[in-house]
């Protein structure tokens, strides 16, 4: 392994690392390693950190990607909307610094809510623009007909899955506010599923290449962050604090998937 | 040269970038819009296709390196016209 290839490990070292590090927390809470050194405050703290690293990082890459391609490429504004989103997240998880490094604590509803909701519709829109582009551009996205057979396919699922997962949380007593947050979380994710099955098409199409790369990270970030939506529902609304190491590790694999993918991106576009 | 070996060496140039599925995928669909069908393909339907597969490979590569690869494809397509 050359210096350049240990350079380019090391990120995912580390993010590999992290998801073992709150694996292990949710496997042996109770160990001395989490008893003793890595107690919940150092844990939250971590997380915290590694979340707004990926976060920031990859609006910067997204950003750059967009500024990369010419000003009438069709993917530019999808790299920007996506930039955009994942800064909204980051203030957001910003907001929520303060009180998860020198209280302990994540409040909830909060103002970061504001912005989490508010990265929902610019991801989503990136999405369908990047989609668009391909379309356009006279890649295989499929006829109408089976693009509305895909989402058809999900809205089933979505039915199947979602509403007996999602119904538990709905039913719970409570602030009306914490309430339609909680559920409005997953059902954006179901949302965010819409654009992301039909790019599966093409991304499935793209597998071995430097695109596929890309696509491959970005739509892992995506998946992991649904499972990190539904997961927080639990833990909030439930009060399923055993998740709560769970829910850690798939947010710092989302963002850290999805920068990851941005800067592979990024790497494409330079070389 | 044949519809089937243009489309062999330029699936052979874009698949590290976009991958031989979307590479013979994407060249296939184009050459049935563009109207070239199996046969002989003439220089001017290649420039056409080439002209086609740049503009869908300006998304993932950006149009400089999108220009290289196509300007590689058009070299490897006059390799092999050479080598006949």
């Amino acid at each position: 392994m050359n210096g350049h290839d240990r350079r380019s490990a090391l990120p995912w070292l580390v993010l590999g690392l992290a998801a073992a590090l709150y694996a292990g927390w949710a496997t042996f809470p109770a160990s001395g390693l989490y008893a003793r050194w890595l107690t919940p405050h150092r844990l939250l703290v971590i997380a915290s950190t590694l979340k707004l690293v990926y976060l920031l990082a990859g609006a910067a890459w997204a950003f750059q990607c967009r500024d990369r391609l010419e000003a009438a490429n069709p993917a530019r504004p999808a790299w920007f909307l996506l930039s955009l989103g994942l800064l909204s997240t980051f203030v957001g998880q910003l907001s929520l610094a303060p009180f998860q490094l020198t209280r302990n604590e994540t409040p909830f509803p909060s103002v970061a809510d504001i912005w989490y909701v508010l990265s929902y519709p610019l991801l989503i829109a990136a999405l369908v623009v990047l989609l668009k582009a391909y379309r356009e551009a006279g890649f295989p996205t499929g006829s109408v007909a089976e693009r509305a057979a895909i989402l058809a396919g999900i809205g089933v699922i979505a039915a199947i899955v979602a509403v007996p997962i999602l119904r538990p949380v709905a039913g719970v007593e409570g602030a009306l506010l914490d309430r339609i947050l909680t559920v409005a979380y997953p059902v954006l994710d179901l949302v965010l599923l819409m654009p992301l099955a039909l790019l599966l098409r093409v991304a499935l199409r793209l597998r071995g290449s430097h695109a596929g790369e890309v696509w491959l990270l970005l739509l892992g970030g995506f998946v992991f962050l649904c499972a990190g939506d539904i997961l927080f529902a639990y833990f909030q609304s439930l009060g399923a604090r055993h998740l709560d190491p769970v829910v850690h590790a798939t947010y710092i694999l989302s963002y850290g998937l999805i920068a990851g993918g941005a800067h592979r991106q990024l790497e494409l576009l330079q070389a | 040269m044949t519809t089937n070996e243009a489309v062999e060496v330029m699936a052979r140039v874009l698949a590290p970038y976009i991958g031989d599925t979307m590479a013979r995928s994407a060249t296939a669909a184009h050459c049935q819009k563009l109207g070239i069908e199996a046969g002989t393909v003439s220089h001017e339907q290649l420039e056409a296709l080439l002209g086609k597969l740049g503009g869908g490979l300006n998304i993932f590569l950006g149009r400089d390196r999108s220009a290289s690869v196509i300007a590689e494809a058009r070299s490897a397509l006059a390799a092999r016209e050479g080598s006949q």
